[in-house]
């Protein structure tokens, strides 16, 4: 089972993931803001990070390329969630090496789904 | 002139006097401010509370509305409106669903409908902005009966922004636009947001293409002024309006003069990956297009190179600078572009392609 980090400011989105993916057998962790979740990245060492976008103190895409910079953290698949559909941030995104784009609102059972079939593709 | 207090055999009394007063009311007003922080402390950790509970119930339980006490104070309210507009932007499906049930469950509408009727204006501006983060269909027939008794201007932009995550349809566009033409224009970003709101709406339904009939159908209409026409398309281009490539086309064809509309067609166009316009757009003797234009010269194709290695040598220094620049995203042939540049005659060009260079370095 997968090592799950969240990086969003908002505490809804935390219990509601942490609930879904927990049931599914999952570890979850959780950070809200950019330096917290840098440092719990660091720590946790999981296997996949879900970022927010929109975030007090740091953006997101701040947090991305200062992960994929570190060499202890360049290797965890971030899977950015956020409300901006907007395709130059797409395009940022990517271009900052993450895996996936997912714009809110999303489907928490798919969500889970998409994280399965990604982890499962990796191995 | 304070003779007749520094002579008075009480003058020592009256300092004294006066010193206690300030002490007294320093006193007051630190506990004051003590209480007060304790007090909003309280009230912010209860609202917490109560927006996690209200999460957790909607996770936990098919209707959550058994789990949870009925809101009675205004904090209550806010904590689980929250909680349900924050579950509402972030997911949709059963999650939603339940969120959605529960506005109705626990009275949350009832109440903010009140307030939207309240006699102060910014109580009932902050109850229609809740009721527009609900999106509950059930509110578009109520959004519009208050827009007619609306004496604010501030609540009906707020209204006018609630009733654009409601649009559902072609007829729905209509009426929003007659609102919007009713009030003076008020931001280019309050009008994109709307107009953005709208697509996302319409998308969501399934009949995106309703709002590219809006545009081709406002795209001759005098009455509309060209700045809501410029924000409709920054809109299709923050929301990528995938179907509307025919009529954002149709947009830079009709407003040959009008470098605003150009630059919003432009940046629309690109975000669906239609770069047809660029070779022109390079030419416009308005050196906004120009530069617009330059902005995505490297993502379409690089048999342009000779039209942006001649805009090296453009009068306008912030179209050199962006030429260079997207030389230096254009891989080895713009760099190599960059460096011949570098020893040119004219110096203006040398020095924008040393400095996009110098910025490819770091």
């Amino acid at each position: 089972m997968a090592k799950i980090l969240i990086i969003d400011d908002d505490e809804t989105i935390h219990l509601i993931c942490r609930a879904y993916f927990t049931k599914a057998g999952h570890t979850v962790e959780t950070a809200f803001d950019g330096p917290e979740g840098l440092e719990k990245a660091a720590a946790f060492n999981p296997d996949i990070l879900l970022l927010d976008i929109n975030m007090p103190k740091m953006s997101g895409f701040d947090v991305a390329k200062q992960l994929k910079e570190t060499e202890k953290t360049k290797h965890i698949p971030i899977f950015m969630m956020t409300s901006l559909k907007q395709a130059s941030n797409i395009q940022r995104g990517y271009g900052l090496g993450i895996e996936e784009y997912i714009t809110k609102p999303a489907n928490v059972e798919h969500l889970k789904l998409r994280i399965e079939k990604f982890l499962e593709k990796k191995k | 002139m304070f003779d007749f207090i520094t002579e008075s055999r009480n003058f020592y009394d009256y300092i004294t006097l006066a010193v206690l007063l300030l002490v007294f009311f320093n006193t007051f007003e630190i506990l004051f401010l003590l209480y007060n922080k304790a007090r909003v402390e309280r009230s912010e950790r209860k609202r917490q509370n109560l927006k996690r509970l209200a999460s957790t119930a909607l996770i936990t339980a098919t209707n959550a509305a058994e789990l949870l006490p009925k809101p009675a104070t205004e904090d209550e309210y806010a904590a689980y409106s929250e909680a349900v507009a924050s579950v509402l932007d972030s997911f949709e499906g059963e999650i939603a669903d339940r969120a959605a049930a529960l506005i109705t469950q626990l009275g949350i509408d009832a109440h903010y409908r009140r307030l939207a009727r309240h006699r102060t204006w910014y109580k009932r501006g902050n109850a229609v902005d809740i009721l527009a983060s609900f999106r509950l269909k059930a509110n578009k027939e109520f959004f519009l009966a208050i827009f007619r008794s609306e004496t604010s201007s501030e609540v009906k932009y707020r209204i006018i922004y609630g009733l654009s995550r409601l649009v559902r349809d072609h007829g729905d566009i209509l009426v929003l636009a007659r609102l919007l033409s009713s009030l003076p224009y008020l931001t280019a970003k309050y009008t994109e947001d709307i107009f953005y709101n709208v697509i996302t709406a319409l998308k969501a339904a399934g009949r995106e293409e309703e709002f590219g009939l809006f545009m081709r159908d406002t795209m001759h209409d005098e009455s509309v002024l060209k700045m809501v026409k410029r924000d409709c398309l920054a809109a299709c281009s923050a929301a990528v309006c995938e179907k509307g490539r025919a009529t954002l086309l149709g947009y830079y064809a009709a407003f040959p003069g009008e470098p605003e509309i150009l630059i919003a067609s432009l940046r629309a166009l690109a975000g669906i990956g239609d770069f047809s316009q660029l070779p022109a757009a390079l030419k416009h003797p308005d050196w906004r297009v120009r530069l617009a234009a330059l902005k995505f010269s490297h993502l379409c194709c690089t048999d342009m190179l000779p039209e942006v290695r001649a805009m090296l040598h453009d009068p306008n220094y912030h179209v050199r600078l962006n030429a260079a620049l997207a030389f230096a995203r254009s891989g080895d042939a713009g760099r190599a572009v960059l460096r011949a540049e570098e020893s040119s005659d004219d110096r203006f060009a040398a020095a924008a392609a040393a400095y996009a260079l110098s910025q490819e370095a770091l």
